[in-house]
């Protein structure tokens, strides 16, 4: 599947991302939005108000540290379920605090494990191409 | 291969300086608006669509992951 790059609001210029809908869900509760494929992120993140949507009580979950480009982040594992244009998977979903409210990032360590995805920047496009599991 | 069309946010969140939109499930309209994400939650339980939320009022030049 071509993935076309969203054009994102900026200033003084709009930015090209590589994002995909996506719809999370933890038991009942599900929050669809949008993430940012980012091969360069180990891990998948989303915000503690995204967490909140989806009724995890990540307060309650071990903290652990990790390393980002400019500082050490704080964040709770959780296992939820991920649907990305109709291909559903398990997610460990990491509740990253002092993220801005939007922030969802999918990493390496899943979604790219059960995809292949292939980024043409120069065509403004990428392509993801989901392993068939028998 | 099949393609995806574009989603184009420039687009989609133009007017909105703040708060959360409701994002058709076809990626094109924006079929709700919430000061909060709250609000914006609420609202969407009125329509029968798949509903994505996306928060407007964000600067994403120069964005590092």
């Amino acid at each position: 599947m071509i993935v076309k790059y969203a054009p994102l609001p900026g200033f003084p210029n709009s930015a090209l991302m590589p994002m995909v809908p996506v719809i999370f869900k933890n038991k009942k509760s599900e929050f669809p939005t949008y993430a940012l494929v980012d091969s360069g992120a180990s891990i998948s993140v989303i915000s503690t108000v995204i967490a909140d949507e989806l009724d995890i009580d990540w307060m309650k979950i071990p903290v652990k540290t990790g390393l980002a480009v400019a500082s050490t982040v704080r964040y709770h594992p959780a296992k939820v379920t991920a649907e990305i244009y109709g291909h559903k998977f398990n997610l460990l979903i990491n509740i990253a605090e002092g993220l801005s409210a939007h922030q969802c990032i999918l990493g390496q360590r899943d979604l790219f494990q059960r995809a292949k995805i292939t980024f043409e920047a120069y065509k403004k496009q990428f392509e993801i191409v989901f392993r068939e599991y028998n | 291969m099949k393609k995806q069309a574009k989603i184009d946010f420039v687009k989609l969140l133009k007017g909105h300086k703040d708060g959360w939109v409701g994002i058709s499930s076809d990626h094109t309209r924006v079929l709700l608006w919430g000061k909060t994400l709250s609000e914006a939650r609420k609202k969407a339980k009125a329509i029968k669509e798949k509903v994505y939320f996306f928060p407007a009022g964000y600067s994403y030049s120069n964005f590092i992951g």
